[in-house]
């Protein structure tokens, strides 16, 4: 058993990028040591932005040996008159360079064949990986590719040296003009020349001498240990996410973390602004204190330890400029008039072919109308219509200009500093808010109806130009968008129809109503599957009782919707949904197959079915009030309360009588019952308990 | 060290390294690489290695001589290797060490930092270079210039003298720089600062800078007709620090944007293109 190490050392790989390449090159050693025959236990991945490692533990030397049946011409053209082997056969046999006692017969389902079993032996491994690697490498995928040498080949970026070794020996090969060698690069600065590797152990060994800590987890723990320690050191919060933390793992082959302060003046502006600035521009992450409050300090990884303290003296300095930089784009957006911003709208394309900013402020003060008044909130129409025309304006600010990333926080930001009413300046703050199902919930009412017509029109503009959703494929946001309008919706507690919102944000996009039609019916689709995978899937709703609710007919009034799952959900835990269960689908066999009657009181035969149908009426208006007001357990107990009647009335009653009037009327009766019971959900979906 | 140290030094050690040093260019441009010395000589076949000072304009940087490193006129030093040599950044590493830097105290991260230029149909793949946080340098493998995919790709080094010099004198600003013996960048250049802040941001007149835009642009046209391709390329320049100046002023919106930088990557195209017949070194 030998053992396989590999090393692409290259210039500087974005880090964004190493772990999609990582994920590449480990899927493709795989799948061509397979499709070749190799047997392998394991492969060992480590990279930085500087080098990609690969490590194959217990790899054979040989391919295993191949038994292949090669098929030859049928028995019939096979044999002549005389038994005797035809040219078809004596071809075939020469052609394989076999004997005719290799030759043996098959049974196919054109009839009987010739065919011979030929063993291959298998390819040694070097020659194997000789001819792989390259074409391993010539096969990532990268986002952005570029050219530097003789050879013309596309790469991310200048690949420095090739280390290939199968059992301690150099596998001599070439790609992009580079050759294959036993020499790899230490640390950019830290060490002096080429390292000499000679085996795995070696590799890390020496690695670890030159200052490069190969394996991602150990970066990561020692970034994390070190801002801990920073973070009880002086007793703050230093906040770090996914990606920062990434940035930083990729980034730094020997990665140290340091501290730094910045003059306290700076911290007169926003909090938002100077960690935005800390982050974007200067990889420095924002520190605040147990409050949560921001702090001038600051901390940062760099890439060679810090004993003579250059690097964050330097990084002090550089903070300095960036925060002039900051409070310039702040004073000096301060100095326009924010409100008359609007008019520069009509210059910035929403998308294109959908119109101007200035057009989707006039989309969605229509829009944020009708959410309000929908969800009883007159009182607060002036703010957040208000907030509607204003929302985009920052995006003319030399803020978000230069950082996107603050777009509506700027706005917020501005307003809140022209003692607008807080009800304009955070509606627009929050509006591009929650991004996605799972994020917080928004701290702001107005903010959150802002939230659903911004994203709604997003939706509605995207989908009447042709774009698609695929499972692998959002690039516009369609199905978070929707999902953040779902959790707006839950998270609120607004009862409105979602319906009614897709057909006027439908109108805007759309010139006949056969478009209309057709545009709504897309939107409606696209929710209903929302609906189902958010309810299923991340409110842990059973699949069922989701099935027995999502074909209802007020499935888009969401927060009904909502409240009713939860509802099912308390009554499944209890014995009384099997009587809706059994009532339902006792009630659905006998009405399959019929065309929809109409009860006529006078063909009401016999006490049983006369009771059934008071019962029925007094109970209707009931039931239905109650679903109106969301109280879908009562309204269910007054179905079951029905019961004992309806089981008398089946008892008694031939629902197939011999008049077809009688008949029809009885069926008529059953379906106005099933009708009203779904209403609330199709309980015949829910699976019994025993 | 002062300003003028750091040019003298750098033109040293890249001479040492086998360029030619050439003067910076007259007519104003946003960096280096929109020179004639860059644009022209990384198309076509012929090897090339110049090494260069370039005051280089940016009228929205302007900060009204407020802001420690941000100013409207930096000064660069621009350096085009052609081809691209195996070991660009041990070169460059070993120049900061020229310039007196001790590389192993200092966190000196290759960033990823793709630049483009499309008034001049160019780009290139590579990286900012920081140190200790501060970025002093722009590293890039030129890929395309005037819409033409080079073969040979060159490197291209350009470094910020300012930062530099902020970085090896331990200032908190460039106005407290020593541009050389007496004179300080603060002397020399404040009051330059102020007045084309004021100008580029508040004074400067839209509808002149249109209505010269314009006929910059014609100019240019007329003289790639007439295969003039060098002085057609001057009024590139123009075009483009004409443009400068009103998006500076805040007088582009963002579609007329796209059809101005448009205009001037036609130009530039065409330009390339004479030159490259010109020349007889045909890369398409």
């Amino acid at each position: 058993m030998s053992d396989f190490l590999f090393e692409l050392g290259i210039e500087e790989v974005p880090a964004s990028e190493i772990k999609n390449i990582v994920f590449q090159l480990k899927d493709n050693f795989q799948l061509k040591l397979d499709e070749n025959l190799v047997k392998f236990k394991s492969i060992e991945t480590s990279a930085t932005n500087r080098r990609f490692m690969i490590y194959i533990s217990e790899i054979s030397e040989k391919a295993d040996d191949k038994d292949e049946q090669i098929l030859g011409p049928s028995k019939k053209i096979s044999i002549d008159d005389n038994g005797q082997p035809t040219i078809a056969l004596k071809k075939f046999m020469e052609f394989n360079n076999i004997e005719l006692s290799d030759v043996i017969e098959i049974e196919t389902k054109k009839g009987l064949y010739l065919c011979t079993n030929k063993v291959t032996e298998g390819l040694k491994t070097h020659d194997i990986l000789c001819k792989i690697i390259p074409e391993i490498l010539g096969e990532l995928r990268f986002s952005k590719t570029m050219l530097w040498n003789e050879s013309r080949v596309p790469f991310i970026r200048p690949i420095k040296n090739i280390l290939c070794l199968l059992n301690n020996q150099l596998i001599e090969l070439e790609f992009s003009g580079i050759k294959s060698s036993k020499f790899i690069d230490g640390h950019i600065t830290l060490s002096e020349s080429l390292i000499e590797i000679n085996s795995f152990k070696d590799y890390i060994e020496q690695l670890g001498k030159n200052f490069v800590i190969v394996k991602e987890k150990e970066r990561e723990k020692k970034i994390i240990n070190e801002i801990t320690e920073i973070e009880n050191e002086i007793d703050v919060n230093v906040k770090i996410d996914d990606e920062m933390l990434n940035y930083y793992i990729y980034n730094n082959e020997y990665p140290v973390v340091f501290k730094g302060n910045f003059n306290k003046k700076y911290l007169k502006l926003p909090p938002e602004i100077i960690s935005t600035f800390m982050i974007k521009e200067k990889k420095l992450l924002p520190v605040y204190d147990k409050n949560n409050k921001i702090l001038n300090t600051f901390v940062g990884v760099s890439n060679i330890p810090d004993e003579k303290r250059f690097v964050s003296d330097g990084n002090e300095k550089v903070i300095h400029a960036t925060f002039e930089d900051a409070k310039f784009f702040w004073d000096n957006d301060r100095k326009d008039n924010f409100i008359n911003l609007r008019e520069n709208l009509k210059k910035i394309n929403f998308q294109k072919n959908l119109g101007n900013f200035f057009d989707k402020t006039e989309r969605l003060h229509y829009l944020v109308d009708f959410l309000l008044k929908e969800t009883n909130n007159n009182h607060m129409c002036e703010n957040i219509k208000q907030a509607s025309y204003l929302c985009k304006n920052d995006l003319v600010t030399r803020m978000v200009r230069e950082f996107p990333s603050l777009q509506g926080i700027m706005g917020g930001l501005y307003l809140k500093e022209m003692n607008s009413e807080e009800d304009i300046w955070k509606s627009i703050y929050w509006h591009y808010e929650p991004k996605g199902f799972t994020d917080k919930k928004l701290e702001h009412f107005g903010a959150g109806i802002l939230s659903i017509a911004d994203k709604i029109d997003n939706i509605t503009g995207f989908i009447s130009k042709g774009i698609k959703v695929s499972s692998s494929k959002d690039p516009y946001g369609i199905r978070r968008d929707a999902n953040s309008i779902i959790k707006v919706i839950i998270d609120f507690e607004m009862n409105f129809d979602l319906y009614k919102l897709i057909e006027l944000a439908a109108e805007k996009f759309t010139k006949n109503k056969e478009d209309k039609k057709k545009l709504v019916s897309q939107l409606q689709k696209l929710f209903l599957s929302r609906i189902e995978i958010i309810f299923r899937d991340l409110l842990n709703f059973r699949y069922d009782v989701v099935n027995s609710i999502i074909n209802t007919h007020d499935i888009l009034s969401i927060y009904k919707s909502f409240l009713k799952a939860t509802d099912i959900s308390k009554m499944v835990e209890t014995d009384s949904i099997d009587i809706l269960i059994s009532l339902h689908k006792r009630l659905k066999n006998i009405i399959k197959g019929f065309n929809t009657f109409f009860i006529s009181e006078d063909l009401l035969m016999g006490d049983e079915e006369k009771i059934l149908f008071e019962i029925y009426r007094e109970s209707k208006t009931e039931i239905e009030k109650l679903a109106i007001n969301n109280n879908y357990i009562q309204a269910c107990s007054k179905i079951i309360e029905m019961k004992p009647v309806i089981d008398n009335y089946f008892e008694k009653v031939l629902v197939m009588a011999e008049d077809d009037k009688i008949k029809e009327n009885r069926i008529a009766l059953l379906q106005s019952l099933n009708e009203l019971l779904s209403k609330i959900a199709d309980f015949s979906l829910i699976i019994e308990s025993n | 060290m002062s300003l003028q140290n750091i040019i003298i030094k750098l033109q040293e050690f890249w001479s040492q390294n086998g360029c030619y040093i050439a003067s910076g260019y007259d007519t104003e441009v946003g960096a280096g690489t929109m020179t004639p010395d860059t644009f022209f000589r990384v198309l076509g076949e012929k090897p090339w290695k110049v090494a260069f000072w370039q005051p280089s304009r940016r009228p929205c940087d302007g900060r009204y001589a407020e802001n420690p490193n941000r100013v409207q006129k930096h000064n660069q030093f621009q350096v085009i290797l052609k081809p691209t040599p195996d070991n660009g950044q041990i070169l460059f590493l070993n120049s900061l060490n020229h310039l007196g830097i001790d590389i192993r105290s200092h966190d000196i991260k290759f960033d990823e930092d793709n630049w483009a230029s499309p008034s001049i149909g160019a780009w290139g793949v590579g990286w900012q270079i920081m140190c200790d946080g501060l970025e002093i340098s722009q590293f890039t493998y030129f890929q395309q210039a005037g819409g033409i995919e080079l073969n040979p790709n060159s490197l291209e080094i350009t470094y910020g003298l300012e930062r530099l010099a902020i970085f090896l004198d331990k200032r908190n600003s460039i106005y407290n720089l020593k541009w050389g013996h007496d004179i300080s960048y603060s002397e020399l250049r404040t009051k330059e600062e102020k007045q084309f802040s004021i100008y580029n941001f508040e004074i400067a007149n839209i509808d002149f800078l249109r209505n010269i835009f314009d006929q910059y642009k014609n100019e240019a046209k007329k003289l790639i007709e007439s295969n003039l391709y060098l002085p057609a390329y001057d009024y590139l320049l123009k075009c483009s620090h004409t443009f400068n100046i009103l998006d500076a002023r805040k007088a582009i919106s963002t579609a007329e944007r796209t059809t101005l930088i448009k205009t001037m990557r036609d130009l530039s195209s065409k330009i390339a293109k004479k030159y490259i017949k010109d020349t007889g070194k045909n890369n398409e």
